[in-house]
């Protein structure tokens, strides 16, 4: 239905990551999303951009399933979100201040906890799970601080240790909620590179939720702008406006 | 006089020793979402359980755990729909306390009795009684085991451990039906109004020594034990309230565990 207004081609390539389709959302009464659609092909990375309340976060927990979409639909590799089970296939890293937490947690068990579903009471871990946690932590820069407490690190190494977790199942989509906010420069530079190993080498699809373009600029080949949102006589809607090819 | 060789004082650190030390497994998880409370309200509707029970002639112990498990399952469900707001929840819970009383004035039931079930009564419990209170809490211990890293990952970050796959609706409900045990395990023991206090302070206690999660809830779970244990011996030779005695001895862990870090912290400053 919506792809004739969009132009989109009948028979799409199969299996896009994540396709959001005529999808609307208000919370409670205050709407925030109306008729939006967003797809993300594979091996793709597009940077989200948009004002602070324009509703980049609803709209990525709109594609996840997080919360439900009040029209329209929504697809993780071609499967419609009540009947994907593939989550294995899914990274994400939630929008955050810092990573809170009353009870200590360390490094290792956040990225680890990443693998929670697909753990079996009797069996351990396989060596593939072990060498993927490996993989994520030299990664994302974290050896030395494998069984540091998450709380007693900086903003930017709880980051990367969010990221890990997002990564240890390998998914094939990656979607990032303002990943270098209040994260310091080095951070930054070793995000970049693994995005920059993760699309490249490992074909994943990115979406990079961010307001401030130099964390993907020369990475992202699509930018996309969520508009409006903020002033009430525009009624709270937004919409996606593709903004730029980078 | 050693207390040991009394079996009733036996019978007390069983059961005690045990339900302390699992109590805190369950009340990580709850501690972690920012649901301290959450053992305290089950106490006030197993409370209403056990009035009833008394009413109808029943045993307290199915009687709480029949309204505390359904109590839970309420509440999740109502956090489903988006209504389990703290104004619902709070109804829920007071009209547990108020329904029970009620009813267990109406039954007659001993003032005495009441009493012990609020504030626990450990020196009064018969073997097959203990034997409950075991069979509750391994069956506990098991649920944890078995749900473990699912656990751990909803407690920690709801939306993230969903979107990596975790039936977190399904988690939200073991847990819940966890705390209603240990509640009901407890009550006869600590008594209703102070089971909940073990759930929350070893775990706060272990929080403060504790690098990993693993690591905090073995500690606490020692912690818990440990109290019950010297708990039920200061009662016993000063003649405390025992239930009293458990919850202040796991405070004051709490107060050594947050000194100690302070001492350490600033020796490494
Ligand atoms: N849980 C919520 N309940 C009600 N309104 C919300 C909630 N979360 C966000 N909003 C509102 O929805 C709008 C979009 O928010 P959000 O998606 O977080 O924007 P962004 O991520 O672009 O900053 C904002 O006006 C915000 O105030
Ligand atoms: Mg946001």
């Amino acid at each position: 239905m919506a792809s004739a207004a969009t132009g989109a081609p009948l028979a799409a390539p199969p299996a896009a990551p994540l396709e959001l389709d005529g999808v609307s959302f208000a919370y409670g009464r205050s709407k925030v999303l109306s008729d939006v659609s967003l797809r993300v092909a594979q091996g793709e990375f597009v940077a989200v951009v948009g004002s602070n309340g324009s509703g980049k976060t609803t709209l990525m927990k709109l594609g996840l399933g997080l919360l439900p979409a009040g029209s329209g639909h929504v697809r993780l590799f071609g499967e419609e979100l009540s009947s994907f089970r593939a989550w294995w296939q899914v990274g994400y890293v939630p929008q955050r201040a810092t990573a809170s937490s009353t009870i200590p947690v360390s490094v290792e068990e956040v990225v680890v906890s990443g693998l929670a579903a697909r753990t079996r009471l009797i069996r351990r871990r396989s060596p593939g799970e072990a060498a993927r946690i490996d993989h994520v932590v030299e990664l994302l820069g974290l050896e030395g601080l494998r069984r540091s407490r998450l709380s007693e690190l900086s903003g930017g190494q709880q980051q990367r240790a969010l990221i890990a977790r997002a990564l240890v199942t390998g998914p094939k989509l990656l979607v990032l909620d303002e990943p270098t906010t209040g994260v310091d420069a080095e951070a930054r530079s070793v995000l970049r590179k693994s995005l920059q190993h993760l699309v490249e080498v490992e074909g994943m699809a990115v979406v990079y939720v961010s307001h401030d373009p130099e964390g993907f600029s020369g990475l992202a080949q699509r930018v996309v702008e969520v508009v409006g949102g903020r002033t009430p006589v525009d009624s709270g809607r937004s919409s996606l406006r593709e903004v730029a090819t980078g | 006089m050693n207390p040991f060789e009394f079996e009733f004082m036996q019978r007390a650190f069983v059961a005690c020793a045990v339900i302390a030390a699992v109590a805190p497994l369950v009340g990580s998880f709850i501690v972690q979402r920012g649901q301290s409370l959450v053992g305290d309200g089950m106490g006030h509707v197993a409370f209403a359980g056990v009035g009833l029970a008394f009413l109808v002639g029943a045993d307290p112990v199915l009687g709480a755990l029949a309204c505390t498990v359904l109590a839970g399952l309420l509440l999740v469900r109502m956090g489903r729909a988006g209504l389990a707001g703290d104004l619902a929840i709070a109804l829920i819970f007071y009209g547990g306390i108020a329904v029970g009383y009620l009813f267990a004035s109406r039954a007659q039931a001993g003032q005495s009795r009441l009493v012990g079930l609020l504030f626990g009564s450990p020196l009064n419990l018969t073997w097959p009684e203990v034997g409950v209170i075991v069979g509750l809490a391994l069956a506990v211990v098991a649920v944890v085991v078995a749900l473990y890293p699912r656990l751990v990952a909803m407690a920690f970050d709801e939306e993230a451990a969903r979107v990596a796959g975790v039936p977190t609706d399904r988690m939200v409900l073991a847990l819940t039906v966890m705390v209603a045990m240990v509640v009901v395990g407890g009550m006869s023991s600590i008594g209703l109004l102070l089971i909940s206090a073990m759930m929350v302070v070893p775990v706060a206690a272990a929080a403060q020594l504790a690098s990993s999660y693993r690591g905090a809830l073995v500690l606490a779970s020692a912690i818990g034990g440990a109290s019950a244990v010297v708990g039920l011996l200061v009662a016993h030779y000063r003649d405390y309230a025992p239930g009293s005695a458990i919850v202040l001895v796991a405070i004051a862990c709490y107060l050594a565990a947050t000194a100690w870090r302070g001492v350490t912290r600033r020796a490494l400053a």
